[in-house]
């Protein structure tokens, strides 16, 4: 006879490294000195004073997704390579870490997502705000109907000059930035006007009702999507901002850097 | 502490008083004692001295700084009543030694309260401080937190001593020069952050520039990136310069416009 813990010894037999999603101090102090294997911890925030660290800028809800933002994070931080077999320990029902899983290093399924909040011209927080935004968004709508509504993030000065105004600025000489307690609301408002939202590195929001003008040559963005997502997928090739997307008929929200589609979130699962 | 006692002569009756006033008194401390125990607490003192070496020491004795400032406020009371006793007992003699003391007591008093706030607001400003520091990873930085700790200290140490009057005159020297040169240094270093700050201030009220200008500052030509009080990024070829406002101020602003 088997105790329940021996069934699960294959499934962390043998693992290069360890992550720990979200661990507790009590947790974490357990785990720290675990014998045969590097210990990374994957969190919002580094509570528990951890040696490697990844931060999740996002609670992504869908553990699948928070494994694998989890391990781009620690390959682009050099924690874990490639063909490595790592071992995930996660909350997945409650708050404490209540699932263990198994899984491969593989670096061809790199995303670039880690690299999208980490190695952005503007700040990881910034993008998370902005990301945010556009998942609530995603989720309620303007007044029920769904709305579509394209971000762009950092170097704001160059996307400035390769843009118009559609219309007056509401945002000019204003100090409004994204996380600010009320501009969900005033963002919102603005999306039902078409255009883009532009915000510069430090998440002032510089103007909105933007209409994008950067050469679209050569962006090979997925078939299907519409001009809002070619108008993103362009800028970001022309200057070193992100774009974030909102998409009106399918209602996810895309990201692209340097021209490319990098992540693909669907709103309702947050 | 003279009560007038002339219509009870009676020495039995003044010593049966005496006690009465004595055992009121101690019934007195104990209440007070009580009921400003359970006042500290729901004022959330406990909480707020949390982590103090004060708590800390009265942890170590088995106590804590709730109940130890209740004890000292029942202790007060239960001097106060024997000596009230003993007075109307009639038990002392003129002059007696303690009148000068209690006189002096509510200075000691005062003195102590203080002195013990006085430690609680060190634990607590070095402990906000150093929270404060915790992103800078600089191992220097560790002795701001107790630089602070110790001003706020000597502060209260500074009052204590002057209320129960012994003489503090050089060490309020010593006080002014510490205050003196910190300002006059702080001044000093942070006068280009100070400037800078005061013409950002005027930038973001007014802005004469704004996110996607080009302008010429200095002889720096560029994007402007960003504006924030103290410096303008623009950007030219690749390269980000981050130009402190009060350039803007001295050497004048270019607005280019093709």
């Amino acid at each position: 006879m088997a105790r329940p813990p021996e069934l699960l010894e294959d499934v962390l037999d043998g693992i290069d490294a360890l992550l720990v999603f979200s661990p507790s101090g009590a947790y974490y102090d357990r785990v720290k000195d675990v014998e045969g294997a590097d210990v990374v911890v994957v969190a919002t925030e580094n509570a528990v004073g951890a040696e490697t660290f990844v931060e999740l800028p996002l609670a992504f809800d869908d553990v699948k997704e928070r494994i694998r933002f989890g391990i781009e994070g620690a390959l682009s931080e050099g924690a874990v390579e490639d063909g490595d077999e790592l071992g995930c320990a996660a909350p997945l029902f409650g708050d404490g870490v209540d699932m263990v899983a198994r899984t491969k290093v593989d670096e061809s399924r790199h995303s670039g997502i880690y690299d999208l909040f980490a190695n952005s011209r503007a700040e990881p927080g910034v993008i998370r705000d902005v990301f945010e935004v556009a998942i609530e968004l995603g989720q309620k709508g303007q007044k029920g109907k769904p709305v579509g509504a394209l971000f762009v993030v950092g170097d704001a000065g160059k996307v400035m000059n390769k843009s118009r105004p559609l219309s007056y600025n509401p945002f000019e000489k204003s100090h409004v930035h994204v996380g600010d307690p009320i501009v969900n609301v005033m963002l919102k408002e603005f999306s039902r006007l078409d255009g883009a939202f532009v915000i510069s590195d430090s998440g002032k929001i510089v103007s909105a009702y933007r209409y994008l003008e950067p050469s679209a040559e050569g962006t090979d963005i997925p078939k299907g999507l519409g001009a809002r997502h070619m108008a993103a997928g362009a800028i970001t090739r022309d200057t070193t901002a992100v774009a974030i997307v909102l998409s009106e008929s399918d209602g996810l929200v895309r990201a692209f850097k340097g021209g490319e589609l990098v992540l693909e979130l669907d709103p309702e699962e947050y | 502490m003279q009560v007038d006692l002339s219509p009870v002569l009676d020495p039995d009756f003044r010593y049966v008083l005496g006690v009465a006033t004595l055992f009121a008194g101690l019934a007195l401390g104990y209440l007070v004692g009580r009921v400003n125990e359970r006042l500290l607490l729901a004022l959330g003192v406990d909480d707020a001295v949390e982590g103090t070496s004060i708590e800390r020491m009265a942890h170590d004795v088995g106590s804590s700084t709730v109940s130890l400032v209740a004890r000292l406020t029942s202790w007060i009371i239960y001097v106060f009543a024997v000596l009230v006793a003993l007075e109307v007992a009639q038990l002392t003699v003129q002059d007696a030694v303690w009148y000068p003391v209690v006189g002096f007591l509510p200075s000691v008093v005062i003195a102590v309260v203080v002195l013990f706030f006085g430690v609680i607001a060190g634990d607590k400003a070095e402990l906000f401080v150093s929270e404060r520091l915790r992103s800078v990873k600089v191992p220097e930085m560790s002795v701001v937190p107790k630089v602070v700790k110790y001003s706020v200290l000597f502060v209260a140490a500074l009052v204590a001593l002057s209320q129960v009057g012994v003489a503090i005159e050089a060490l309020l020297v010593l006080l002014l020069a510490y205050v003196a040169a910190l300002v006059v240094f702080t001044a000093v270093a942070t006068h280009q952050l100070l400037t800078s700050a005061a013409a950002g201030v005027y930038l973001l009220l007014r802005q004469p520039y704004g996110i996607g200008d080009r302008v010429a500052i200095g002889e720096h030509e560029g994007i402007v990136q960003e504006v924030n009080v103290f410096v303008t990024r623009v950007e030219d070829n690749g390269r980000e310069y981050l130009l402190p406002n009060h350039l803007v101020f001295e050497r004048g602003v270019v607005l280019v416009r093709e």
